[in-house]
């Protein structure tokens, strides 16, 4: 499967969700598709800058909450060190010896909880970070490739609409650098931080209704520059 | 080829694997001394993401790399061949082969006539492939193949390495981490671009440059110059270019 089709077929099984719950589609709505999908028992997401900080935003049952709470309360789990590290942590056996050295009183809360194996998915682009996406199997095994590669593009999806206020996220399209490098640029141009600069950056490629990699290569390329205030024009080709 | 230099380069990229070390500036050094030592053009390095595309985390040229990424948008090219089929491909003559016709024009214009793309395999899996690209037409040396060959499984490797194989999953956590680093850096090149007046290319040098001198990770300065919790300066030395035309608020 290609990532234009997964893609497609993920944001499907979201937008399923929220037509069901008879609302818009928001970030909540990935942890109610993503459990049947990638075949897992529950799922939570929180938003925030780091873990420990975040805002608990929804979970899918109760174990999910206990799972959630406990690193926060014990101050170590998967959550967090996928915060810490950028990369998703894999513990597809928490009953496993590698996973209890790490987190010792995790792993046998997270068991007595009713949790066998733990998934966290950190929602970042590059130096952003928009939260966490958390998924547990009462039952120890790992994600196939297929289920994890499904997983990936929930939390992707995911961290675009809790940086977005769109219906749709635009999509990041197939990965370009020219993206990343323009957002860097315009942390300078607009004097903000990397999340608002890529905020703005795909709010501008969707009010003009342009690709985002167009836009991206006429910031690098220097044809376009974004204005500060927010009240003007979104801006100026030179 | 130069015996010491092959020797050398090893000694280079398997010291360079000690704990910590940075995933992507190692990707980087490992293409331009793939240029280096197998007498090539440029080389790339694609890695497969498992959300179901191929990624380039490294080039030794900003040409390698608008090549490497036309092969994925057109999704054809001698790369992707490899890859899929996690078998080494050659082509001696772009203009002569009929393989791939829009790939073969793009490297003409690219300025390379010869390819040799190699994969990274991890077991039964194929991971990603490192390519070699060449100026000149003509049968590449069976040791270039060779040794070229052992720099994709230091590659490999090196994704690997500062966690125990025993899991399966850890080289799908280290693939997402190296990628999510890659992107890091070109924010961080971004800014840095638009801070001193250069272009991203110059942005990266002086990013790793100023690594170097900090004795500090690629990927974490530039994280935390992204964060603006360092500061990256203009080299002294070289003037601070002027600002092309910045839009003034009324």
């Amino acid at each position: 499967m290609t990532y234009v089709e997964r893609r497609g077929r993920v944001w499907g099984l979201i937008a399923e969700q929220a037509a069901a719950r008879g609302g818009r589609v928001s970030a909540a709505d990935v942890c109610a598709a993503v459990v049947p999908e990638v075949e897992v028992t529950g799922a939570w997401l929180s938003a925030g800058l780091d873990a420990l900080a975040g805002h608990l935003l929804q979970v899918t049952d109760e174990v999910a909450r206990q799972l959630a709470d406990l690193q926060l309360t014990l101050g170590e789990g998967p959550l967090l060190d996928a915060s810490g590290s950028s990369g998703p942590v894999l513990a597809s056996e928490l009953a496993d010896g590698e996973w209890g050295t790490r987190w010792p009183a995790f792993g046998s809360a997270a068991s007595q909880a009713g949790a066998a194996a733990v998934f966290a998915f950190p929602l970042v682009v590059g130096a952003i970070r928009a939260g966490v996406l958390g998924l547990y199997r009462n039952r120890p095994g790992p994600l196939s490739d297929f289920q994890l590669g499904d997983a990936l593009v929930f939390a992707d999806t995911a961290t675009l609409l809790l940086l977005d206020a769109h219906d749709r996220p635009a999509g990041l399209g197939s990965y370009r650098a020219e993206i990343d490098q323009a957002t860097g640029m315009l942390t300078e141009q607009l004097g903000v931080g990397i999340t608002d600069a890529f905020v703005r950056l795909r709010a501008y490629a969707y009010v003009n209704d342009i690709q985002l990699a167009d836009v991206a290569r006429d910031i690098v390329g220097r044809r376009l520059r974004l204005v500060p205030d927010p009240d003007l024009p979104l801006g100026d080709k030179t | 080829m130069d015996g010491q230099l092959l020797s050398a380069t090893f000694v280079e990229l398997t010291d360079t694997m000690v704990a910590d070390f940075d995933i992507i500036d190692f990707l980087h050094v490992l293409t331009q001394r793939s240029v280096e030592l197998l007498d090539v053009s440029a080389a790339g390095l694609l890695l497969a993401d498992p959300r179901g595309e191929l990624r380039v985390v490294a080039a030794s040229s900003e040409a390698a790399r608008v090549l490497e990424l036309f092969q994925l948008q057109s999704d054809q090219g001698p790369c992707l061949d490899c890859f899929r089929s996690g078998q080494p491909v050659v082509c001696i003559d772009l203009s002569a082969d009929p393989r791939w016709p829009q790939f073969a024009d793009q490297a003409g214009q690219a300025g390379f006539s010869a390819v040799q793309a190699l994969p990274m395999r991890l077991r039964d899996q194929v991971i990603g492939a490192l390519n070699l690209f060449r100026g000149t037409v003509g049968a590449f040396d069976p040791e270039v193949v060779h040794v070229g060959q052992a720099l994709a499984d230091v590659a490999t490797i090196s994704l690997l390495h500062d966690r125990s194989m025993r899991r399966t999953d850890t080289l799908n956590e280290q693939l997402q981490t190296a990628l999510n680093s890659r992107v890091v850096i070109e924010q961080a090149k971004g800014k840095l671009a638009e801070r001193l007046g250069i272009d991203v290319n110059q942005a990266f040098t002086l990013l790793r440059d100023q690594a170097r001198n900090r004795n500090q990770r690629l990927s974490d300065l530039a994280r935390a110059f992204v964060d603006g919790t360092q500061v990256i300066a203009a080299p002294s030395g070289s003037p601070r270019t002027s600002r092309p035309g910045r839009i003034r608020q009324p």
